[in-house]
């Protein structure tokens, strides 16, 4: 009986410390998910800021675009920067029409003009209210023109959709990506979660690349 | 076991399928959320500051201003472009539409990561020309939030708001909104505007 007794003792006794080895196990694991999750979600996140961006090595080529929707107008800037070092003999630029009779592309041609860029040089597309409306419009061009080959300006974040979007419209020409380069006042990669500027355009951007591949609203 | 798997397994289908509805049930719930009842009181100055390229606020101004609701505007916008101010176009408009010159102001903002950052300039230039109330014409999508958001700002420093909204851009955006890129864009915008504002102490 006493026997039995102790027998059941060192049992229970093993048994709990089964139960805390399992716990302290599990404790282990959680700590070490935490503290990878803790290290490791700003390294992935600032690789995927990173994945949005295409820069290609630069080919002399027939025209520089510089896409719509730069408020600053650095893509115009770097546009021009561009063509003053002889990458092309043309510049594009891009916009939309308010209804009280002012043109944003109007705006970036007067701007590409004071940065050097003679007006015959500048052409201009309308009515790009988004990046699809914007390639469809410039393969329009191009054909009209006689071009092949064009230089993408656009913001680094926008630099991977843009050229995946204008390479799917018009799949017989060549196209490279320059985008304006990034840091303050311009989207940056590193620790973009930090700015709320640079938060809503990266999340925007992710959604606009959803919208972009299932082919949704156009 | 294999059991135990095959119940996870369906635990996490139904979660799933539970967000996905939770999240097409939001998306369409989205003009309710966004949109606040427009409401009109006498103020000093009209702000108006619904202008982009698919608005036709113009018209509810005229109307505001012409029925003594307010007997200043003010056109509140930051640069779309070089040196381009869609205010002063709008302002232009106005004044060829009928308003007195002097009556219409254009206020030039800086750019800014979130309407938030702008709101102290706005209240700073109503407070200096001894403005009380002001009436906010907003784009439709951000009535709700301009009103919780710049209600605060305004009424710290003695300034009544009420916002309100053409309801020709409220009809407009809101039919068949979701099979329509730009509307669509603009109430997935204002609801991600308005989460991301919380986390940044600038915006709130």
């Amino acid at each position: 009986m006493k026997y039995g007794i102790r027998n059941m003792n060192t049992a229970l006794a093993s048994l709990s410390n089964l139960k805390q080895s399992k716990l302290a196990r599990w404790g282990a694991v959680a700590i070490a998910c935490l503290s990878a999750a803790y290290f490791l979600t700003p390294v992935l996140l600032n690789k995927v800021a990173e994945g949005l961006i295409r820069e290609d090595r630069l080919v002399k080529s027939d025209v520089i675009v510089a896409l719509g929707g730069d408020s600053r107008c650095n893509r115009e800037k770097r546009a021009a920067e561009l063509w003053r070092q002889g990458w092309a003999d043309n510049v594009v630029v891009s916009g939309i029409n308010y209804p009280w009779g002012f043109h944003t592309g109007e705006a970036a041609r007067r701007y590409v003009m004071s940065q050097g860029v003679p007006e015959e040089k500048i052409s201009m597309i309308c009515e790009t209210l988004n990046t699809r409306a914007e390639a469809r419009a410039l393969d329009d061009l191009m054909r009209e023109r006689g071009w092949n080959s064009a230089i993408i300006v656009t913001s680094a974040f926008h630099s991977r959709r843009a050229m995946y979007t204008v390479e799917g419209a018009a799949p017989g020409r060549s196209f490279c990506s320059s985008p304006v380069p990034t840091g303050s006042p311009e989207w940056t990669p590193h620790a973009w979660w930090s700015r709320r500027d640079d938060v809503y355009v990266t999340v925007r951007e992710f959604g606009s690349w959803a919208n972009t591949l299932v082919g949704g609203w156009q | 076991m294999i059991n135990l798997r095959k119940r996870w397994a369906r635990r996490v289908l139904i979660s799933l399928g539970l967000l996905a509805a939770g999240c097409v049930a939001l998306f369409f719930t989205l003009p309710a959320l966004l949109i606040a009842p427009a409401s009109v009181a006498k103020s000093d100055v009209i702000l108006y500051g619904a202008i982009s390229k698919h608005s036709a606020a113009d018209k509810y101004v005229i109307d505001l201003y012409r029925r003594g609701v307010a007997r200043k505007i003010v056109c509140v916008g930051s640069q779309v472009s070089w040196e381009l101010y869609p205010g002063d176009y709008v302002r232009d408009g106005l004044v060829s539409q009928g308003v007195n010159a002097e009556d219409v102001i254009s206020l030039r903002l800086p750019l800014a990561p979130c309407g938030g950052a702008q709101l102290p300039r706005i209240v700073e230039f109503v407070k200096a020309r001894g403005w009380k109330s002001a009436l906010y014409v907003t784009h439709p999508e951000d009535s709700r939030y301009t009103d919780n958001l710049a209600r605060g700002f305004f009424e710290r420093e003695g300034v009544a708001l009420t916002v309100s909204y053409s309801p020709e851009d409220m009809e407009e955006l809101t039919r068949g909104w979701w099979r329509t890129h730009w509307k669509t864009q603009r109430m997935v915008g204002e609801a991600m505007i308005i989460i991301l504002d919380r986390f940044y102490s600038e915006c709130r």
